[in-house]
């Protein structure tokens, strides 16, 4: 099952000034590998899309990378189709149904005289011999890969039923301590392509999180002395603000569903507690009042709950927090060590880390049902974060002793890796729907 | 390690770990840099030492057990700077009493000298969780020194859990040198 693919097209000849930019550019890309795809992954087919190796980006195989990552595809490689239609009219059922196809994607890339490109595509059902769906783009060249996700969006959600999260982020700190500026805090698309650094310092940065809307993210820095302060960053104006630098930890924030407020971890009187900011009254509430450590916050998509890391039984373990009476219930109680909390979208899933015979593992709590999984098995997961669809989750692990990013399928049957090439990678948070 | 594991295996692994994930896990409480189930009362007030002579320490090997507590590491001096914590502790080491005396009464008889005390844990947990542990051992410190009667406006504190490890291997040895409290003069450096 182990198949392998570089996101970046390092065999496709094109102009040298192409060639030029994707080698430097791709240093300090993200490279993803699908290490474990499901046994009944959905054979497809998609047709390189006809004009695609003339243009700067590959539309056809950016989505056959993007739909191979989620593991629930697995593309058919171009060299063993018979036959390659470029529309309906080309289309040839038997030539896939005998290779057990059973869906076909053809397309075309029309340059334009404006200096765009005219992308058009078309879904095909192989067993029923109908033409699913089709459309057409024109986007300039800057967003040829958003149109491509946007693409790989759309044939995911007619064939499964969920949106896709194609279209995405992923933020990221690494640190690479060789570098005048060890620690940077970066975001790329899902597939780990077009890297933009949003801060570069000789300090920690920590715990990186997303506005609701996308817009902006919330991060601990350390920068300023050497001391921990929460910022707020807005990624289009580059501009950010000093929202918390109370005396001692200033940590793990995260934005309520409203975009009003962040809940985040102080110890200004004392210990560790978990207190609620409002962004734009400065209004600071205290939400738990207990001796042990209390961090990790996380919200509930309601806007009423959060869930927490808590030590006051001892080791830590998850707690769920109604911030109008402040009261407290515990929710995990296997094992002796469960923190660092996220929540599916729709709620009914708590992801955090578990520790089992000394090992660190990402585990999924279902709310509903009550049940346990453990969904990773190397021995440093941390930092989990669910995709805005609900179907994978990254994280946090290392590869031979450096941090590298993974990502898993809610149900532990999809794996993908996301190595980076130089530096630790660690601390992802999967961006909202864009 | 996931490397060397062949497809099969990981497949065989995955399916074992698919059927026993939701039974109840075992319990265990041996591996996590994580005192967070002690109490706040360390036996920061020690007890005068009645051997005032210098043992020879040099026969006492150094392991990752003893690392913390080895007199290898403190000189009984000010230029002595970093304190070692036992896995899962915050109690300050005994070997480091005379160390974190001398601070002390260079503190206090300077009055302008200022400290930070850097907190740190090993890699082993989350990592918010593990700012809130190294928190705990720069407080410890902070106590002793409090105890021996340094005002609280010469000491500040910080804690960066495990994001500016001292040694960046993975190995026991490793963890030891970075369960630690590092003592920064910011004024009035001794």
């Amino acid at each position: 099952m182990k198949s392998e693919f570089w996101a970046n097209k390092t065999g496709r000849i094109g102009l040298a000034v192409i060639l030029m930019l994707s080698a430097l550019t791709a240093r300090a890309e993200l490279l993803i590998r699908v290490t474990e795809g499901r046994v009944d992954a959905v054979p497809i087919a998609i047709v390189p899309f006809e004009g695609a190796q003339n243009a700067p980006e590959d539309v056809s195989q950016i989505v056959q990378a993007d739909l191979h990552r989620s593991g629930q595809f697995k593309p058919l490689p171009a060299e063993d189709m018979l036959s390659r239609p470029r529309n309906e009219s080309e289309v040839i059922y038997r030539d896939f149904r005998v290779l057990g196809v059973e869906y076909i994607i053809t397309g075309s890339m029309k340059a334009q005289e404006s200096g765009g490109y005219e992308v058009s595509y078309a879904l095909f059902d192989v067993n029923r011999q109908v033409k699913l769906m089709s459309e057409t783009y024109r986007p300039p060249v800057s967003q040829l890969r958003d149109v491509a996700h946007a693409i790989s969006d759309r044939i995911y959600e007619q064939l499964t039923g969920i949106p896709g999260a194609f279209s995405t982020k992923i933020l990221y700190v690494t640190h690479n301590r060789k570098a005048a500026s060890p620690y940077q805090l970066q975001y790329a698309d899902a597939d780990g392509h077009r890297v933009i650094t949003i801060l570069r310092s000789k300090e920690p940065i920590m715990s990186p999180t997303w506005s609701p809307d996308g817009r902006k993210v919330a991060y601990v820095s350390f920068e300023d002395d050497g001391l921990p302060a929460i910022y707020t960053h807005d990624l289009a104006t580059t501009s950010r603000e000093k929202v918390s630098s109370f005396q001692g930890i200033n940590g793990a924030p995260d934005w309520s569903p409203d975009g009003q407020k962040l809940a985040l971890t102080l110890s200004r009187d004392g210990n560790p507690e978990i207190y609620m900011l409002d962004i734009a009254t400065k209004q600071l509430t205290r939400l738990t009042q207990h001796y042990g450590i209390d961090t990790e916050p996380r919200w509930l998509p309601d806007g009423e709950h959060l869930v927490f890391t808590s030590s006051r039984s001892g080791g830590p373990q998850i707690y769920k927090l109604n911030i109008n009476d402040k009261s407290v219930r515990r929710v995990s109680f296997q094992g002796a060590y469960n923190a660092r909390p996220d929540v599916t979208p729709d709620g009914r899933y708590l992801v955090y880390v578990h520790r089992r015979n000394g090992n660190f593992n990402v585990g999924v709590q279902d709310l509903q049902r009550g049940t346990f999984n453990i969904v990773t098995r190397t021995d440093m997961d941390e930092s989990p974060s669910v995709a805005p669809n609900g179907s994978m989750v990254i994280y946090g692990t290392q590869d031979r002793g450096t941090g590298v990013l993974e990502a898993v399928s809610i149900d532990g049957r999809v794996k993908v890796e996301l190595p980076s090439k130089e530096g630790e990678v660690r601390e992802p948070a999967w961006s909202p729907f864009l | 390690m996931r490397s060397f594991l062949n497809p099969l295996f990981a497949l065989m692994l995955a399916a074992a770990l698919a059927a026993c994930s939701s039974t109840p896990t075992e319990d265990d409480s041996s591996a996590t840099d994580d005192m967070s189930q002690q109490t706040d009362t360390s036996p920061v007030t020690p007890v005068e030492p009645s051997t005032p002579a210098k043992p020879d320490t040099s026969s006492i090997p150094l392991t990752a057990d003893n690392f913390y507590n080895h007199p290898s590491n403190y000189d009984g001096t000010t230029d002595s700077r970093v304190i070692y914590f036992a896995f899962d502790s915050n109690t300050v080491p005994a070997a480091a009493f005379e160390t974190l005396r001398a601070h002390a009464t260079y503190l206090k008889n300077n009055a302008n000298a200022k400290v930070r005390l850097e907190g740190h844990a090993d890699e082993r947990g989350t990592r918010e969780y593990n700012v809130a542990l190294s928190e705990r051992r720069s407080k410890a410190v902070e106590k002793f020194l409090r105890v021996q009667g340094v005002s609280s406006s010469q000491i500040q504190i910080v804690s960066y859990g495990e994001e500016k490890p001292a040694a960046f291997g993975h190995s026991e040895m490793d963890w030891a040198k970075n369960r630690r409290v590092e003592i920064n003069y910011t004024a009035g450096r001794p």
